[in-house]
């Protein structure tokens, strides 16, 4: 770190998944001098009571942050750029269907 | 537990309890002595660490004084909580006062890898109750042992915490040893392989282990009286600091003594 805070003042970003599978969510960080200690802490505040399947820890300033208003919330209205003038629902249902009767006759749910 | 147990002779039995009872209150006392760091740990998460894995071993604690009671027909509560501070037989290692942070990864590290090689042994007991249980522990313990291997390695490598680290080390070597003291009764059970090696050869092997790791981190091992020296009252002297322990841990049971909780 550059701001010449003591080493253990490192942060780490914990990213939790409940079962295989599932998406990584982040669940909080934890302080720790290095990696190592950084999974050990990992482990005990986000997988102690065997609530994890898996854990991502990345170190807080490994991560590229993008938070430019300019770039995420332009001020012009954006609309057109949402998929919502095009309905796809009925699309998406006939698709449904469709692999529906093939499946069945495979004897899938 | 109980139920399924395989019927033993008195003799064996006599003395399964007595080895039971070891590494049980074992357990217990060092879990109670770091779960003193609850609070005042180096660093929050290491706080949370340290009170986290104190509460594993008494975990264990609990398990194997219900096996011991399954056995004895006691009750396991009434052994954890109900004996007079010269009846515990834990280890003369847990004698000790918690003391600094270099103090409690010294005992630490040599407690986890002395439970390493133990567990390891009774994993492959014939008493097929334990066998169980020491797999299950063994697998909390992997956590434990990398985690005190860490500070180690990283105490050992700072100058001061290195000169702290090792006069704790040179304090504790001799009792230490006591963790593989004879065991009442011991050669009943290596020929019945409910302790599949005697105590003495579990010792040999762990010092095998420790040795070369410590001499790489410029740390201490035991001083040749110290090897030489018997460890035959390892399990049985107890200390003024354990006395202390031993009230702060039965306070809230002796307040209503048989109390459901």
């Amino acid at each position: 770190m550059s701001d010449g805070s003591p080493p253990h003042d490192r942060v780490w970003e914990v990213f939790r998944q409940e079962a295989e599978g599932d998406p990584m969510i982040h669940s909080g960080n934890v302080r720790a001098p290095d990696e190592e200690l950084a999974m050990h802490y990992a482990r005990e505040f986000y997988g102690r009571r065997q609530e994890s399947n898996r854990l991502w820890v990345v170190a807080r300033d490994a991560i590229t942050e993008l938070d430019d208003p300019d770039l995420l919330k332009p001020p012009f209205d954006r609309s057109f750029k949402r998929p919502g003038g095009y309905l796809i629902k009925h699309k998406l249902e006939a698709a449904k269907a469709r692999a529906g009767a093939a499946a069945s006759g495979e004897g899938h749910e | 537990m109980s139920e399924n147990a395989p019927e033993l002779s008195g003799p064996t039995r006599d003395a399964l309890a007595q080895l039971l009872l070891g590494i049980a209150d074992d357990e217990f006392v060092i879990g109670f002595w770091d779960s003193e760091w609850t609070g005042i740990a180096p660093m929050l998460e290491e706080d949370v660490a340290t009170s986290s894995i104190s509460q594993d071993e008494i975990g264990h604690a609990r398990a194997l004084y219900e096996m011991l009671a399954g056995l004895t027909g006691q009750d396991a509560d009434e052994i954890a909580f109900g004996r007079q501070p010269d009846a515990y037989r834990h280890a003369a290692l847990m004698n000790h006062a918690r003391t600094d942070w270099a103090f409690t990864i010294a005992r630490r590290y040599l407690y986890e890898t002395a439970d390493t090689v133990r567990l390891e042994a009774l994993a492959r007991s014939s008493y097929e109750p334990l066998a169980q249980l020491t797999g299950k522990m063994r697998r909390e313990e992997r956590y434990h042992l990398m985690h005190l291997d860490t500070w180690l390695r990283r105490l050992a490598a700072d100058a001061d915490a290195n000169s702290r680290l090792s006069s704790a080390l040179r304090s504790l070597w001799a009792d230490a040893l006591a963790i593989f003291s004879p065991v009442p009764g011991e050669d009943v059970l290596v020929r019945g392989g409910e302790l599949p090696e005697p105590m003495d050869s579990l010792r040999a092997r762990w010092l095998e282990q420790v040795l070369p790791v410590l001499t790489d981190l410029g740390l201490p091992g035991p001083t040749p009286e110290v090897l030489a020296a018997g460890t035959q009252d390892g399990r049985t002297r107890r200390t003024d600091d354990f006395r202390w322990l031993h009230g702060e841990f039965t306070m809230v049971a002796a307040s209503e003594r048989g109390a459901t909780w």
